[in-house]
């Protein structure tokens, strides 16, 4: 079956379906009457065999025997479709020799039998032997009836049952496409909607409520799917629009100082802190850019690359370490509690703690505690990072890892941070296949980190790994660039 | 020393051509992979810059072809962000790259890192001014004031004393105090500097430690300075 068309599976599919029962059927039915024709047959030469029975116990002598021989003469037609026959081994008892002599006969006792003449005519036999009677011999009386009726009866019905079956499975098979099409209707108009979905309006949406309910799930779906990237698109606009407004305010400050600058002449002092002032906003746009490329390969679905195991909370420590003196200022204390061991990429780690450290440190309350809890879970470990500080409603809590968002818009313009931390937390945990969440309860905030339990690098390799990577290194002297 | 500077843009060129002319090395630019080449296999350069995006030949087939004959230390310029083409670039027989848009203090850096290879190994003893270090003892001193430094802190300012007079970035600090070699959008270089200078310049010592605003900063004994 190479067709497409569902309609015509279908239609096929019915007729095939047809075919078999129709077959089943028409070889029953012929099987059934030609039995009972057969039966019907036998009946009649019984009935036949019965009556010369009884007129032959009158000709017990030769004189009688040639009335009851005129008779059965009587009784023979003309066409050769019965024979009467008297078998016996005094020639002047004999009837019918001409086919007694000509026809084959497999049955030469009482009862049924079959006889065929050298022209294919065949015959239904029945015979009785009669015992010797006064000058009579013993005598075998016997009926035979011709098969060309039943033969051409069987014949007419075999047609007429192929015939009929064959208008039978056709009708059926296009029915079944008709059937099939109508039935389908549904999926045309489906078709025909989603023929008017596009870019411009994102808020169409399939209709489900004249639809048959067996497409309701999948119209359903496919709505969720459209509302889904209805989402993604509006987010991606947003974004857009984000980046469009993060770089405005550096390139505009570089704009319009420049221009003030050289509109007079200027001291060499003036000029330098113009080209410095310049250069800060450069390394912010730098800085945005690399971030947003960091996220793009997030985006791209690509993996970390250089996993190695290590354990959480050594690698923990090494990124607090470099945040250490920013929570001494701060007054913040740091308690890192638990291990687990993980597979990642180890400057994507630090970046991912720092950044989480960097957010409670930014929103923590003064003089409180930052905890760094390592979890190791049956599939997955987490690392949380949670301290005091003022609880996020629950609708900006969803909200913290989309980018450019500031769960408090005050803190805008401050030229460290532009809003990317908790994105890029969130782009690590999926380059390492793990996920982020936030929770903010009981005058704690905690948001951290899930990452895959078993690692996904093949077990023999693995040892290589740690000496490949510091052969890397050290043919780096200066490390990776930054992001 | 001798560099040579494969790329096409004209601004990158000029500038690069510029500063590291005035670090002191003599610059040879080419503006295209099949020029390049050329200077490359028939000068003799301590390092050659090159860029991966060049026309005609590009930088991965100017670094094969000149692996065949030379291994004069190359650092790659990629403006393509990807692990791929830096690993390509690293197979190929490069000795570092930069991501575009990468910061002039960290080219230099590692200019100096790739040149520097090879020579005698460092002193360990440095002295900026009235301020001695030894790097061994881990121990600096002023004026025998005895600076009494943290770890880090002491690591701070090994690595400026490693190249006084230099400027060192924020990015190239983090990575060589911290071992952290991403953008951490974070104060830490700041607040250490801050911490070092408490404790070097004490009131009326002379300023050693300077800020360089929007690049980093520098250890040196200025002549204004200097009391």
């Amino acid at each position: 079956m190479t067709t497409r068309s569902i309609a015509a599976r279908l239609g096929l599919m019915f007729g095939l379906a047809a075919t078999v029962v129709l077959a089943i059927l028409a070889v029953s039915l012929f099987l059934f009457q030609s039995y009972e024709l057969q039966r019907h047959k036998r009946e009649e030469l019984s009935a036949r065999l019965v009556i010369i029975e009884r007129l032959s116990h009158q000709a017990s002598d030769l004189k009688h025997w040639a009335y009851f021989r005129d008779k059965l003469a009587d009784f023979t037609p003309e066409d050769g479709s019965l024979y009467f026959a008297v078998e016996s081994a005094d020639p002047r008892f004999r009837v019918g020799e001409r086919f007694l002599d000509q026809a084959t006969f497999d049955e030469h006792g009482e009862g049924f039998g079959n006889a065929i003449l050298p022209n294919g005519q065949r015959y239904l036999t029945v015979a009785h032997v009669l015992p010797p009677e006064g000058d009579r011999p013993a005598v075998r009386l016997m009926v035979a009836a011709g098969q060309r009726d039943i033969e051409s009866a069987e014949w007419l019905l075999a047609v007429g049952i192929v015939v009929l079956s064959l208008v039978a499975i056709a009708a059926v098979s296009a029915t079944g496409w008709w059937i099939a099409r109508r039935g389908l209707a549904p999926v045309d108009r489906l078709s025909e909607y989603a023929r008017r979905l596009d870019a411009r309006d994102l808020t169409l949406r399939l209709p489900a409520d004249d639809l048959p309910t067996e497409l309701d799930g999948l119209v359903v779906s496919l709505n969720e799917a459209l509302a889904r990237l209805q989402r993604a698109y509006e987010q991606l606009n947003a974004f857009n629009a984000d980046v469009a407004h993060e770089l405005r305010t550096p390139l505009g400050n570089m704009i319009g100082e420049t221009q003030v600058t050289l509109s007079r002449a200027r001291s060499t002092d003036a000029l330098e802190s113009t080209l410095q002032s310049n250069l800060e906003e450069l390394e912010r746009l730098r800085n945005i850019i690399n971030s947003m490329l960091f996220l793009a390969r997030a985006d791209r679905g690509e993996t970390a690359r250089d996993l190695v195991e290590v354990s959480l909370h050594e690698a923990t420590t090494k990124s607090a370490e470099f945040m250490e003196m920013l929570m001494e200022d701060a007054g913040l204390e740091l308690r890192i509690v638990g291990d687990a061991r993980a597979c990642v990429e180890q400057s994507l780690y630090a970046r991912a703690i720092t950044n989480l450290l960097d957010n409670a440190l930014r929103h923590g309350a003064a003089g409180s505690t930052v905890h760094v809890d390592i979890a190791d879970g049956p599939d997955a470990v987490s690392v949380t990072v949670r301290n005091q500080a003022t609880p996020i409603p629950p609708d900006k809590l969803a909200h913290l890892f989309d980018r450019f968002y500031r769960a408090d818009p005050s803190r805008t313009g401050s030229d460290q941070n532009h809003g990317l931390g908790l994105a890029i937390v969130k782009a690590v945990a999926q380059l390492h296949g793990g996920s982020v969440f936030a929770e903010s309860r009981q005058g704690e905030v905690a948001i951290g980190l899930r990452l895959p339990r078993v690692p996904r690098t093949d077990p023999p390799s693995r040892p290589d790994r740690p000496a490949a990577r510091a052969a890397r290194d050290s043919a780096l002297p200066s490390a990776q660039p930054s992001h | 020393m001798k560099l040579l500077i494969i790329e096409d843009e004209p601004k990158t060129a000029g500038y690069l051509t510029r500063g590291l002319g005035e670090q002191g090395y003599s610059v040879d630019h080419a503006a295209n992979g099949v020029d390049g080449l050329h200077l490359a296999l028939t000068g003799d350069y301590d390092a050659i810059v090159l860029d991966v995006m060049l026309p005609g030949m590009d930088g991965l087939q100017v670094m094969q072809s000149l692996r065949a004959q030379r291994d004069t230390p190359v650092i790659m310029l990629t403006a393509r962000d990807q692990v791929d083409d830096r690993l390509r670039g690293l197979g190929a027989g490069a000795d570092d790259y930069l991501i575009k848009p990468f910061s002039f203090l960290e080219l230099l850096a590692r200019v100096q890192a790739i040149t520097r290879r090879g020579r005698a190994h460092e002193s360990t003893q440095i002295q900026v001014g009235d301020l001695h270090i030894d790097l061994l003892a881990r121990r600096a001193t002023r004026r025998g004031r005895r600076l009494n430094l943290s770890a880090k802190e002491f690591a701070l300012l090994a690595a400026l004393a490693r190249r006084r007079s230099q400027i060192l970035s924020k990015t190239v600090i983090t990575e060589t105090v911290w071992d952290i070699n991403f953008d951490t959008n974070t104060n830490v270089v700041e607040v250490a500097i801050k911490r070092l200078r408490a404790k070097l310049e004490y009131p009326g010592e002379t300023k050693l430690l300077h800020t360089v605003r929007g690049m980093g900063y520098v250890l040196e004994q200025r002549e204004e300075d200097a009391a």
